[in-house]
């Protein structure tokens, strides 16, 4: 079993108060927090600060701790024979205890129970991922391979940084922001505790045509001026092939056209749809031919898309 | 939670937690998750009649509530929150969801 100064991780003295000790801690605390902390090795130095606070701020766990003696951190060592923590002589191997065990199962026990060493049963840790997905993905559903390495106590009772690795089922219906809960799925338990669960936050990776609203889709649809003008029908493309879409005749820029049901599924096997927005866009490039009959239709044309200004336009021609 | 894969649970609106479910996850107690329902941070969205459950009073959430429970919780651990803490933190927790869920849908309409 390897020492760990508690004193030192919190920073304070070994005759600090508690209010001393409180202090340090919540001051380590906020630095490093997953929830504050932007340093990758904060994760692992938070659990330090905490399991060093868990037995300190308690006066029996802390006095116990006091009785194990001073070491040099990360020094294997022994509890002294008649240690206040072990009961009525009793000896145990320490081979597969960490520091933390002998505290964790020391609070609550009665005089004459025993003492069983780093056997009582550990819930594994909870684990939170974010991961991003196609929009093709969430419409089909997808298998995504999750890479993650987690801070995680070996064998030898040391904080270290594990890999994993674990296939998850992504099913159709997932939204962006959807929080999905995997039962069992995350860090293994120890001495007969459960599995812990697997937290994943699904994000859609932004896709070049498509934007996401809930479960209805939108696409930018260039159409041209005459396209606008008499109407047409175009190909538009969606997560599931192309359709054919009717343009009616004098659409404006900004107006929305309903493709039913081409959006992304939903969990009760319905669809959300797609809507093409149509955007007018002028030729950049117009030929001589074009610009000629252009200026024939502005002659001929009293359509004026600027009345409701109310100003004279006698001279805009 | 009902749900097409046994082991895998939605957490948003459209699906339930049991309270005791919520303990089980977020790690709160019994006491605290009632202190959190009495100061109107939490709010059941309906109780399981008594003919299908042993327990009387048993509350069922949103889904989508677990992940601040979760959080909360997780916060009272660290930092020794109070009670009042825990409510108050629920309630901002809450609100920037919504917040983060409006921007998001204001820039897809974009």
């Amino acid at each position: 079993m390897k020492f760990k100064d508690y004193y030192e991780i919190l920073g304070v003295s070994r005759t600090a108060t508690s209010d001393e000790i409180k202090k340090a801690y919540r001051k380590l605390a906020h630095q490093y927090h997953p929830d504050i902390s932007k340093d990758p090795a904060g994760e692992e130095k938070f659990k330090e600060i905490g399991e060093a606070y868990a037995t300190l701020k308690d006066s029996e766990k802390r006095a116990a701790y006091d009785a194990l003696g001073s070491h040099p951190s990360g020094q294997e060592f022994r509890p002294p024979p008649n240690w206040s923590g072990s009961q009525g002589g009793q000896s145990y191997s320490f081979d597969d205890v960490d520091l933390s065990d002998l505290f964790a199962n020391f609070t609550g026990r009665r005089q004459g129970e025993q003492h069983h060493g780093g056997h009582r049963p550990i819930q594994g840790q909870d684990y939170e991922l974010a991961i991003q997905i196609s929009l093709e993905d969430a419409y089909h559903g997808t298998m995504v391979d999750l890479n993650f390495t987690v801070p995680e106590y070996d064998n030898q009772g040391q904080l270290k940084r594990v890999a994993h690795t674990f296939k998850a089922r992504i099913p159709k219906g997932v939204s962006h922001g959807q929080k999905l809960l995997l039962r069992g799925k995350g860090g293994k338990g120890a001495n007969g505790g459960k599995n812990g669960n697997l937290y994943l936050n699904i994000g859609f990776i932004a896709h070049p045509l498509f934007r996401v609203a809930e479960h209805d889709l939108l696409i930018d649809l260039p159409v041209t001026v005459w396209e606008a003008t008499l109407g047409a029908t175009v190909k538009v493309p969606t997560l599931d092939g192309p359709v054919n879409l009717k343009i009616p005749a004098g659409m404006n820029s900004g107006k929305k056209l309903r493709i039913k049901d081409r959006g992304l599924p939903k969990q009760n096997q319905a669809h959300g749809d797609l809507f093409a927005v149509v955007q007018i866009v002028v030729s950049p490039n117009p030929s001589e031919q074009e610009i000629a009959l252009m200026k024939q239709v502005a002659e001929i044309s009293s359509f004026n898309p600027r009345v409701h200004f109310g100003l004279d336009t006698t001279n805009e021609k | 939670m009902k749900n097409d894969d046994a082991e895998l649970l939605w957490l948003d609106e459209q699906h339930e937690v049991t309270a005791s479910e919520l303990l089980e996850l977020s790690g709160l107690s019994a006491e605290e998750l009632e202190w959190l329902v009495e100061a109107g941070a939490l709010k059941p969205i309906r109780r399981v009649p008594a003919a299908v459950t042993q327990q009387s009073n048993a509350w069922c959430f949103s889904g989508e509530c677990l992940i601040a429970v979760r959080m909360v919780s997780r916060l009272k651990g660290d930092f020794d929150l109070a009670p009042d803490a825990l409510s108050l933190t629920l309630v901002l927790l809450e609100r920037i969801r919504m917040l983060e869920q409006q921007l998001q849908q204001k820039n897809s309409q974009a």
